[in-house]
């Protein structure tokens, strides 16, 4: 595969958060990602899932057992909007790993820097393009970003930065 | 309006596997076909090589943008130009005095 930008990695992440923010219907924020992964598209009937554990280790976690259902294995005493933020990051690699992922060419394309591509994308899923330009029309600012979305407040920060109005 | 239903189509991409199923049968001119894509553009990311879904749509991004991007045109005015008054000025004054 050639070469990709950082601006392109990211085009084409905001691309699929959109995708996915479509198949959720929500028109309104908080964006329901446990709801995502508990009622996925058919697409990943196998990929999506939430387990909640008991760890320090981790905020949260997606691991796929053998011939098992991959699963994002989250923390259970994470504040909500920490908890809605690690499940939006994880749900990328549910998407890389997928047999749908893999015959994308998610593998190549995200795999080298999937720490970055991973919380670029949970931000973009968490407050996707739409709302948040809806949210800006209205008058809302910075400060109210990480409430009305329910995230936390250095993520909505740098969403803010990420999509300059 | 490219970049508009690049996005879209992109972005279905991740939960319509029809999509890519054109795509691996090398019909993707037809998916583009239903997308506001103009006739030169849909020809031209039609005939994009590509190992992948994820490697065209990076392609197909290049392109689109490239297109999209207004032509930037310096314009300087001649430097001639200056000249050419100045010319025209003396021409005049000396047609008077004549």
């Amino acid at each position: 595969m050639n070469p990709v930008t950082r601006e392109e990695r990211h085009w084409f992440l905001r691309c699929l958060a959109q995708g996915l923010f479509e198949y959720m219907g929500a028109a309104a924020p908080p964006i329901p990602v446990e709801g995502l992964l508990q009622h996925p598209p058919d697409t990943y009937r196998e990929d999506f899932g939430v387990v909640d554990m008991y760890s320090t280790l981790w905020d949260a976690t997606f691991a796929r057992p053998p011939n098992g259902r991959g699963s994002v294995f989250v923390r259970i005493d994470l504040k909500p909007a920490e908890r809605r933020f690690a499940l939006a990051r994880e749900v990328l690699s549910a998407l890389i790993t997928s047999r749908h992922g893999r015959a994308m060419g998610l593998v190549q394309l995200l795999m080298a820097d999937l720490k970055d591509s991973a919380e670029y994308f949970a931000r973009c899923l968490v407050v996707p393009e739409p709302l948040l330009n809806a949210f800006r029309k209205r008058g809302g600012q910075q400060a109210e970003l990480a409430e009305k979305f329910g995230i936390p407040s250095g993520v909505a920060g740098l969403r803010w930065e990420d999509s300059p109005a | 309006m490219s970049m508009q239903a690049l996005n879209r189509l992109v972005a279905r991409s991740i939960i319509d596997p029809s999509i890519l199923q054109a795509f691996g049968a090398g019909q993707i001119g037809q998916v583009l076909g239903e997308l506001d894509f103009s006739p030169e553009m849909r020809r031209t990311l039609t005939g994009l090589e590509s190992g992948s879904w994820a490697e065209f749509a990076i392609q197909a991004y290049g392109v689109v943008k490239a297109a999209e991007k207004p032509a930037v045109r310096i314009q300087l005015p001649s430097p001639m130009e200056g000249l050419m008054a100045e010319q025209e000025q003396k021409r005049s004054e000396f047609g008077q005095v004549a």
